[in-house]
């Protein structure tokens, strides 16, 4: 009699789902997470009920989640597999339900047996109850939004333990970072490391790191050695106490020819060989999520020619460096939202060698961390180094005098700074300010990602130019 | 010249929050008046001499980093440290800071962590984190009348402030130091401690230069003021946040 109520239950949930799914799409509303909200109040195994009819493929970690999935997908066409995805970056329990409800027929069987889901770091503890991922790959461990999680290694521990529930999940761990790759310490699973074994050129003088995440042993809390620093706390490092060192990876990055403002092209090694690819989305931190990638399609047995195509035309996204061109004028807008994501992107911005203006969303709303002293950790010295060919930079948001102050207080000139709280005032006044071929550069937080997106589509007609 | 010392403790360990504003702050307002300025960074197992430092920043940490330190702030800081604070030397110590210059840390389970003892206050864990916006009034700030200090706290560790030491300011909006008796931070001679992180000094330029007068003035005895500053930045920021918290 159990087995039969829930059933019905099941279907239930699955129906309301999927109506409010249909009903939130004729609305224009797009709701991403309510429909998985309704059907778990419903009946609140679904995730395990659904989770079990697919392939599920995890993403985590701070930073570079949205774009590694965005190349994975990229991998999964190229090999005709069919997917689902968390596209719209609804990365919590009630987006991963939204999306394979969205996905099922209503007779429960799956549309695209593979999905592909992006998820939150505490979430995937939750997650890891209810469904068993055939493979998780995991980006990086960053100071994120600490006002809601408290602590840097909370987030370590969240994913860890959802490991724990699922031994039989194949690992991909980014190796160079010290958090991440502890994550493959003393499991059962199976475990592949990637990593960069040679810097660029332009990057080596990173072993300054500015703010650094950890630098200290997490097993015995020795200062670690580095052979190099990638980036923050990412190389080559080892405890001198304990031996506990970066771990030797399978998929890595062997050289990098070529790293411009438009894409970078690396030598990758792989157990099955290497191969030279050209990474369709330029900055260094993006080399990561590539590699993230190319392990995945090892561990699938893709081939390379198909992995290469993939990282040569995949599409970054909305927010994640898109180009999108106004016919004379571009626009490119980047999420920020912690120290080391925006110090990257700093990073990249002085790559760019042609004069362009810049504006700094930054809002405080819950999704965006309501505290924003992060800005204080990030290293502004690349802006500082190209502000001479920067005639404008401008602030808006909810915080924008405070972003202006931080400018200030980084050593910008305060007469190129401007506050301009009104996004459309903003948007006309930068594009005004540009030349021919020249590009306006956003810089959201998360909230302030979204308003930017409604006024791009509602100002240049732009449709769909994001998923 | 007038030349400034500033000595950063753990900086790579005590760093929560943008801690590193707070040095940046008094650095640009330093460099801006042209007066000298160098910053030392003081880690384990590098000794603080107590004479060599005008003005001294501890920031916050995660507990993590606060165990790590701790032997070495104890057994190898801990007398300097408290001769400089007896000698006059200007303290500014946030968030964890704050809480290791007093005698001790009650963690909720009841174990007890000592701390320098530098000043008389106190710590009691909390399981319930106080976080949000924070805005505190001080008193006798000079270059601003109203006293209204901008910040942002989170803290798991409720502060209580036992005999001669009082408090940085009274709250206005937020919790302060432990959301009961509505004061915010410490003072006890030229020791300033605040919950309030990482943007503190840059967005409350009155309370900066408090600071760096206090310092010069300690140092050099023919300094008499600091020539005003450019603030309208830092005034609008600090006064869009009261606006929007305090004054409907
Ligand atoms: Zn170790």
């Amino acid at each position: 009699m159990k087995k039969i109520i829930n059933t019905v239950r099941f279907y239930v949930a699955l129906l309301v789902g999927k109506i409010s799914i249909h009903l939130l799409r004729i609305t224009g509303s797009g709701g991403t997470s309510l429909p998985g909200k309704l059907a778990m109040t419903i009946y609140p195994e679904i995730l395990r009920t659904l989770g079990a009819k697919y392939r599920i493929i995890m993403i985590t970690g701070t930073n570079g989640k949205t774009t590694t999935a965005r190349i994975i997908e990229q991998i999964l066409t190229e090999n005709h597999i069919k997917y689902t995805s968390n596209k719209s970056g609804a990365n919590l329990i009630s987006g991963l339900v939204t999306t394979l409800i969205s996905d099922v027929k209503l007779n429960a069987s799956p549309t695209s047996p593979t999905a592909l889901l992006e998820v939150d770091e505490a979430a995937f503890r939750l997650a890891s109850k209810y469904v068993n991922p055939a493979v998780l790959v995991v980006t990086n461990f960053f100071r994120d939004q600490l006002d809601r999680y408290g602590e840097l290694f909370s987030a370590v521990e969240a994913v860890r333990e959802g490991i724990i529930n699922n031994p039989d999940t194949t690992l991909i761990l980014n190796g160079d970072d010290s958090l991440c790759a502890s994550l493959g310490k003393d499991v059962q699973n199976p475990v592949i490391y990637y990593g960069m074994d040679e810097l660029p050129e332009s990057e080596e003088e990173n072993g300054k790191a500015y703010n650094n995440d950890a630098s200290y042993c997490l097993y015995c809390k020795t200062k670690y050695e580095y052979l190099y620093h990638t980036y923050s706390h990412l190389g080559y490092f080892k405890c001198p106490e304990c031996g506990y060192e970066r771990p030797e990876p399978l998929v890595h990055i062997v050289r990098v020819p070529a790293m411009t403002s438009e894409f970078t092209s690396a030598v990758i090694g792989t157990p099955s060989g290497s191969f030279e690819a050209h990474i369709n989305l330029p900055g260094f931190y993006n080399i990561y999520n590539a590699l993230a990638a190319v392990t995945f399609a090892e561990v699938l047995g893709f081939s390379h020619e198909k992995t290469i195509k993939a990282l040569s035309c995949f599409e970054s996204g909305f927010g994640r460096m898109e180009s999108i061109s106004l016919g004379e004028k571009n626009i490119q807008v980047i999420l920020i939202k912690n120290p080391t994501g925006l110090s990257q992107v700093l990073k990249y911005l002085a790559t760019v060698d042609k004069p362009s203006v810049i504006c700094f969303m930054i809002n405080d709303n819950t999704a965006d961390g309501t505290d924003i002293s992060w800005l204080y950790d990030v290293d502004f010295e690349p802006l500082k180094n190209i502000q001479s060919r920067i005639p404008q930079i401008f602030v808006s948001g909810i915080r924008a005098e405070d972003m202006a102050v931080r400018l200030k207080y980084a050593g910008i000139f305060t007469d190129h700074i401007i506050i301009e709280k009104n996004n459309q005032a903003m948007l006309d006044s930068a594009l005004n300010m540009l030349d021919v071929g020249e590009t306006l550069f956003i810089l959201p937080t998360y909230t302030a990602l979204l308003d930017i997106r409604k006024l791009l589509i509602k100002r240049f007609k732009l449709k769909n130019f994001w998923q | 010249m007038y030349e400034i010392n500033i000595c950063h403790l753990y900086p790579e360990l005590l760093n929560l929050y943008g801690d590193y504003g707070n040095i940046q702050a008094l650095v640009r307002r330093l460099e801006w008046r042209g007066i000298n300025v160098q910053v030392h960074s003081v880690s384990i197992g590098e000794p603080f001499l107590q004479d060599r430092y005008d003005i001294v920043f501890m920031g916050g940490g995660q507990n993590y980093e606060q165990d790590i330190l701790h032997k070495d702030l104890l057994m190898q800081k801990k007398e300097p440290l408290i001769e400089a604070v007896e000698n006059g030397t200007v303290f500014l110590c946030i968030c964890g800071g704050f809480q290791l210059m007093g005698r001790y840390y009650k963690l909720s389970n009841g174990k007890e962590i000592e701390c320098l003892g530098a000043m008389n206050h106190w710590t009691i864990g909390y399981e319930k984190r106080l976080t949000g916006n924070l805005i505190f009034k001080m008193e006798g700030l000079k270059q601003q009348p109203d006293g209204l200090v901008v910040g942002f706290e989170n803290h798991s560790g409720k502060t209580y402030l036992g005999d001669g030491v009082s408090p940085l300011g009274k709250v206005v909006y937020g919790n302060g130091n432990n959301g009961e008796d509505g004061y915010e931070g410490a003072r006890y001679k030229n020791v300033f401690c605040s919950y309030s992180h990482g943007s503190l000094l840059p967005k409350n330029p009155a309370l900066t230069d408090e600071i760096i007068t206090l310092a010069l003035k300690r140092k050099y005895k023919d300094f008499v003021s600091l020539q005003p500053l450019n603030d309208i930045i830092e005034t609008l920021a600090r006064e869009s946040m009261i606006k929007r918290l305090i004054k409907p």
